[in-house]
């Protein structure tokens, strides 16, 4: 239509009947796909279709939910040691509200809304998760390290949740190389800007800004695990695990 | 009358993770009608909400359907309690559906009995999750575990299940009323309440016909035990020695140790094999031919090659691959000689350095003291290094014959070595030591002497242990033999000990040898005492000389106590001098020149 732009009338006249015509199909095109798309599960899952395609789908969604079952127990367990070492009677429950940065991610809040994604948004609803997620761990790492007295075991399980999570993320690209090959996506995450937080002098604030990170942390992960286990469920086993 | 106290909240559950409910446990009344209620904003939004259902969950509860959960939010309750005079609030509850999760009990448990015909039979349970969770579609992913036990008993025996709907029980009791129940827990959640209990009866011809086999087996091999048990008692020793038969001691066949600590080297050498030293018939040929002296380079002393001994007593080990075949013993340079090749007896034959040096530690035992450091070599004739004795009639390593006769050859060298030069002989045989083994002859050398030094190891000599008088022999033979390959033997005399004494004939040889004048005048020969009657030659040595080899095979008379002037001289043994010819000395190697320098002495 842009080119339009720079002719006569007449042929602008024309230009318009076109655009019209041209929305009009686009629009019926749409709704056809909405119509057809009332399914998700209907969608073809291996492009290529190949046999090798769904087997090695299982075993990867298989691995990717291993991981993201184990990040998660990770997460909670560090997040409930934080808790009870360090938190206790600061009140930093109230004020973690809203506190994370990837809540500027629209992930779906409960069955129904994960249920009615479509598994590709949903893989890289998934994938951009993870990516928000390697920047801050890798800080968290660091800054564990230099605590006063810093307490062995959550700094191993954020050294292992660090790498596992890296794993997840390279498993994801694979999933998503396969299911859906020929969309590439650019690569979008939350940015993490808490690091200031993580280095404050005071030490209650900066309590709370590891309190604060471990909670999103604990929650991110429990997310990606539930998101994954719906896929596969829904991809590998047709919905009936 | 007064405003209510203040309620508080105690639990909030979800069962699926789709819905939740709060429960709160109302403070003091105040003695007035209270209501309470329950209100809550979500975090993230600002806006306050009340209860959406206060009667589902019972009294006291607030119930969140589908449409007021979320997920993955905080939720921030509170209760306020409200009567006439005021209201009360509780603190505020922060609420995280996501962990939350605590599902109902599996249903529909059902337990069976399965007897399959060719498989042990067993209790098989089925269950199915709770209605309400969605696990088809991954929502909620759950884990269970079962637990069963004899109505009768106290213990529950608990199993895990894993995330499948159905288990196996295979150890039950026949007769016995079983309880089962199982339960679930989500995959970040809690446990569940266990299922209400299912029991079955057990048959009582419930089959443990494995059991039965088994403590068949048991039995058995209980018994096995025993009995291995009671026969190893019984018989430990024998069976150990089957199983784990004990190493043999190194022995020779026919061979009696005691005979040797006794000192009845007749017997012992016997024993070895030693037979018939010298052969009847060919002995008084050899005594005959053998005693002529050969003036020939070679010195051989016997013409008699064809003589050849095959066999007689000749230890094999005494077989020295001699080319000189046919030789006798008193000719046979090679006797001494270290060449065994070598047809030619030369003295060189004997200096054997090495020869000497085959017998263990010859120098140690030559020299200085005859002391019976080495029993072997004690008594044992020495293997002198002649130089350039012409007479390497030492018949030591190497008899000019190989294998057997060569003992008797060398006996008869011997012999011949010894009647040439007795005292010479030890003496010259201390000369002609070679520089290792028999640097410590040379102090004897020097004439007088040396002999009177001899003379007195000669004595010392007896005092040798019979051991070493036993192996004295061979080395004695040497001596003899190193005399000089060109002497002429003289039987002089029998001794009493059946030792053969031999009288040398000739001087030069003597000086050849190199042998102090001294000894060589007064050298003696070996005198052959007698022949036994299992053809063994006993020489003896000249009193006036130095202990002369005797030969003497199978002794039957252990000497004793060796005379100075004799030696008893095994004829095996003698074959065989040690080391000097080092060819086939075999297991002469005990024969040591010093040893052969006792004997003369």
């Amino acid at each position: 239509m842009l080119r339009a732009m720079g002719r006569d009338k007449a042929s602008l006249d024309r230009m318009t009947f076109d655009n019209l015509t041209g929305s009009l199909l686009l629009l019926l095109l749409l709704v056809s796909d909405l119509l057809l798309c009332k399914s998700v599960a209907s969608l073809p899952i291996c492009p290529s279709g190949a046999v090798n395609c769904q087997v090695s789908l299982r075993e990867l969604f298989d691995r990717a939910v291993i991981l993201s079952h184990y990040i998660h127990n990770l997460s909670s367990e560090m997040f409930n040691e934080f808790d009870k070492r360090y938190a206790q009677g600061r009140g930093f429950v109230t004020k973690a509200i809203n506190s994370c940065h990837t809540s500027s991610l629209s992930t779906p809040e409960d069955k129904e809304q994960a249920q009615q994604i479509h598994h590709e948004d949903l893989l890289n609803l998934i994938l951009r998760v993870l990516r928000s997620w390697n920047d801050p761990l890798y800080h968290l790492v660091s800054e564990v390290r230099g605590m006063q007295e810093a307490p062995e075991a959550i700094l191993s399980k954020a050294i292992e949740i660090e790498e596992q999570n890296r794993r997840l993320l390279e498993g994801m690209e694979k999933i998503v190389g396969q299911v859906q090959p020929r969309i590439k996506e650019n690569e979008v995450y939350s940015v993490w800007s808490g690091l200031p937080s993580l280095q404050m002098a005071d030490e209650d604030s900066r309590l709370f800004a590891f309190y604060n990170l471990l909670h999103c942390l604990r929650r991110d992960s429990h997310k990606i695990d539930n998101y994954l286990k719906l896929l596969k469920c829904r991809i590998v086993y047709d919905s009936n695990c | 009358m007064s405003p209510p106290g203040k309620p508080e909240i105690i639990k909030c559950r979800s069962p699926e993770k789709e819905t939740f409910t709060c429960w709160w446990k109302p403070g003091a009344d105040g003695g007035l009608p209270t209501s309470y209620t329950l209100t809550y904003h979500k975090e993230g939004e600002t806006l306050t909400h009340e209860c959406p259902d206060y009667k589902t969950g019972g009294p006291n509860s607030c119930y969140f359907n589908k449409k007021h959960t979320s997920i993955w939010t905080i939720y921030i309750i509170t209760i306020n309690a409200t009567n006439q005079m005021g209201s009360c609030s509780s603190d505020p509850r922060y609420v995280d559906v996501t962990y939350i999760v605590e599902p109902d009990p599996p249903v529909n448990l059902t337990l069976e009995l399965k007897q399959p015909e060719d498989k042990k039979p067993y209790l098989w349970m089925r269950w199915f999750p709770p209605t309400l969770v969605d696990v088809r579609s991954g929502w909620l992913t759950l884990q269970y575990e079962i637990r069963l036990k004899p109505e009768k008993s106290a213990e529950w025996e608990i199993h895990f299940a894993g995330q499948q709907t159905q288990f196996k029980i295979l150890s039950l009791y026949p007769g016995q009323k079983y309880l089962v129940q199982v339960r679930c827990k989500p995959d970040h959640g809690f446990w569940s309440e266990w299922s209400p209990e299912s029991s079955i009866q057990i048959p009582n011809d419930f089959t443990m016909k494995d059991s039965t086999v088994w403590i068949f087996v048991a039995v058995l091999s209980a018994v096995f035990c025993l009995i291995m048990v009671w026969a190893v008692a019984l018989k430990g020793y024998s069976m150990v020695s089957c199983i784990l038969p004990p190493v043999p001691g190194p022995k020779i066949k026919g061979f009696d140790t005691h005979l040797l600590e006794k000192g009845k080297s007749e017997e012992l050498l016997s024993a070895l094999g030693c037979q018939e030293f010298p052969p009847t018939s060919d002995c008084e040929d050899l005594l005959v031919e053998f005693l002529e002296v050969d003036d020939s380079e070679d010195q051989q002393l016997m013409p008699a090659h064809s003589k050849e001994h095959p066999g007689q007593g000749m230890k094999p080990t005494h077989l020295d691959p001699d080319s000189d075949s046919g030789r006798g013993s008193c000719d046979s340079p090679s006797l001494l000689s270290e060449k065994c090749e070598e047809p030619r007896a030369n003295p060189s034959t004997f200096q054997t350095p090495e020869g000497i040096e085959k017998p263990e530690n010859p120098p140690k035992n030559v020299t200085h003291t005859w002391d019976p450091q080495s029993t072997s070599l004690e008594g044992k004739i020495p293997y002198f290094h002649v130089d350039g004795s012409k007479s390497s009639t030492w018949p030591l390593p190497q008899p000019p014959n190989q294998h057997n006769f060569r003992s008797s050859y060398h006996n008869i060298a011997d012999i011949c070595q010894l009647a040439t030069g007795a005292a010479g002989a030890s003496a010259t045989l201390l000369d002609k030591t070679d520089k290792h083994a028999f640097k410590s002859s040379k102090t004897i050398e020097t004439g007088a002497e040396g002999k009177a030094a001899e003379q007195r190891e000669v004595e010392s000599f007896p005092s040798k242990t019979d051991q070493d008088r036993a192996w004295l022999p061979p080395q004695e033979k040497t001596p003899f033999l190193s005399v000089k390959a060109l002497d002429y033997v003289e039987i002089h005399k029998v001794n009493k000990d059946g030792a053969l004494s031999l009288l040398p004939k000739q001087k030069e040889n003597s000086d050849q040898t190199e042998k102090p004048s001294t000894p060589e005048t007064s050298k003696e020969y070996a005198k052959v005492s007698q022949v036994t009657d299992n053809n063994i030659l006993v020489l003896t040595q000249d009193p006036r000389a130095p202990n002369l080899a005797l030969f003497e095979e199978q002794a039957k008379e252990a000497p004793p106590s060796l005379p100075q002037n004799q030696a008893q001289i095994d004829l095996a043994s003698f074959t065989a001098p040690p080391g000097n010819c080092r060819l086939q000395l075999g297991g002469l190697d005990y024969l040591d020149p010093a040893g052969f320098m006792h004997s003369f002495q």
